[in-house]
């Protein structure tokens, strides 16, 4: 086995072990319950769902700090040195190789609308797109629809479970932490013959892809830090909402009605 | 990629964290109603934040605007949740005021933000008894977001009762911001109040 195929092989074996140890872990730690005679208590500490919240937020901790101290100043210098033209084009490029997960996710779902409009913006962006960097599919009535292998399970009746949020991935659940895997195995660089060129070229994409999403998030996270009392509860309540409002989203693309369990609360 | 869409709609929601709530006394609004408040309201908003004047000049004129357009107080009590029930009347007038004081802050400190902002308004849809009035909202250096404004008719005069932005709701943002703050201290509400000073401190060092 080469070098760079090791290398992939022993990726391949972290990420199908990450959501287990992170599952382990944070049952090292749990918030404690109230009693279940404290009706309204009870009923939001059901609500929120983080059972593992002294642990996430130590994770939130390392986040933060691995964030102001690497990934916030990189991300500066990429916008000194980009335009928003450009990360758009990144963006485009970077969403484009997440297409064919997205397709198979589709076909899984049952969703063969959406699995057509996703292999059809696949084709046309790496082609006259020129290898996505251009999202020309938009314009010819092929939009994106985002989803993946959470969205998947949640489709077929997984319930989100415990919140969790993951040392440097970031917002996650019990459910969602099964899409590490799944994107790992899913995306074309993965399924083509092992080399070092493409290793390089998958890590070189997964650095852009961050660090072009927190460029684009430079002004947000610090309007959230300066805003919100509690900040790891405001990225739960947000990254809990959104997650619910995929799921719709993908009904709506294929023209269906989202099941009731979909809907957001009304309140 | 999720986690791409979820942060941007955190960065279209963020800067108004703080707004808010559903109307005690609303009423149904009809969707063309709804459209022309919205249309009117981004109007006046885009002039005031990209028109002349000093930047504390500018905050004040939005924030007079903010609480002509949006039922603050509603809000406040929609954010609140079930413990108001538990707040006694001193910290529940203590919490409105704090909370007022928050928004204007809160609009003091992001009004940078939105310097040259534009509004494009799509359409209205039916969501439960309200209407939401679905736009576009565009600054430069950030991709244009889909934003959408509740509205309903409080007092007789539409207001807006919350913002939506990729499925997320402000109101229950914020709710879960600020319960979280009292749950995090044995339930107490005077620990939401404290942190609301205390939040205030830190904003109006840094206005």
């Amino acid at each position: 086995m080469s070098k760079s195929g090791r290398g992939r092989f022993g990726a391949r074996k972290m990420m199908l072990v990450v959501p287990g140890v992170v599952l382990m872990t944070g049952l090292s730690a749990c918030a404690s319950a109230p009693p279940k005679t404290d009706v309204a208590d009870y009923q939001a500490y059901e609500a929120v769902n983080d059972p593992l919240e002294p642990t996430n937020r130590e994770f939130y901790k390392v986040n933060d700090t691995l964030d102001t101290y690497v990934m916030k100043p990189v991300a500066e210098g990429y916008v000194d040195v980009t335009n928003q033209t450009i990360r758009n084009h990144v963006g485009d490029f970077v969403s484009n190789i997440g297409e064919p997960a997205r397709t198979v996710n589709f076909i899984l779902e049952g969703m063969p609308r959406d699995a057509c409009v996703s292999l059809m913006r696949f084709i046309v962006n790496s082609s006259f797109g020129i290898g996505g960097i251009f999202d020309l599919a938009k314009h010819m009535h092929l939009p994106e629809t985002d989803t993946d292998f959470g969205i998947t399970l949640a489709i077929w009746g997984l319930p989100a479970g415990p919140y969790l949020y993951l040392p440097v991935f970031g917002p996650s659940g019990a459910r969602d932490v099964w899409n590490l895997p799944y994107e790992y195995f899913a995306t074309p660089m993965e399924l083509a013959p092992a080399s070092a060129a493409l290793s390089d070229f998958g890590y070189a994409e997964t650095g852009l892809h961050l660090i072009n999403t927190r460029a684009e998030l430079l002004d947000t996270i610090d309007q959230i830090k300066a805003t919100a009392l509690d900040p790891y509860a405001t990225f739960r309540s947000l990254y809990r909402q959104s997650r619910a409002s995929e799921v719709v989203q993908v009904y709506e693309a294929e023209g269906r009605t989202p099941p009731t369990w979909a809907m957001p609360p009304s309140n | 990629m999720h986690l791409r869409r979820f942060f941007l709609a955190a960065a279209a929601v963020t800067p108004l964290l703080g707004l808010m709530a559903k109307g005690a006394q609303a009423d149904p609004i009809s969707a063309g109603d709804a459209q022309a408040f919205i249309a009117s309201a981004g109007q006046q908003m885009a002039g005031i934040v990209n028109g002349p004047g000093t930047q504390q000049s500018r905050a004040e004129a939005l924030r007079t605007l903010v609480n002509q357009i949006v039922a603050v107080s509603q809000v406040g009590d929609y954010v609140l949740g079930r413990y108001i029930n538990i707040a006694t009347a001193a910290q529940h007038t203590q919490f409105q005021d704090l909370f007022h004081q928050l928004l204007a802050y809160n609009i003091t400190y992001q009004i940078k933000a939105y310097q040259g902002v534009s509004f494009t308004v799509n359409g209205t849809k039916p969501q439960g008894g309200d209407v939401v009035v679905d736009t576009t909202v565009s600054t430069p250096g950030h991709p244009p977001a889909d934003v959408g404004w509740v509205v309903e008719e409080i007092g007789g005069k539409p207001q807006i009762i919350d913002v939506i932005v990729a499925g997320t709701s402000l109101r229950i943002t914020t709710r879960n911001d600020y319960s979280s703050v009292i749950t995090d201290n044995g339930g107490n509400v005077s620990a939401l109040l404290s942190a609301m000073r205390n939040q205030i401190q830190k904003l109006s060092a840094n206005s």
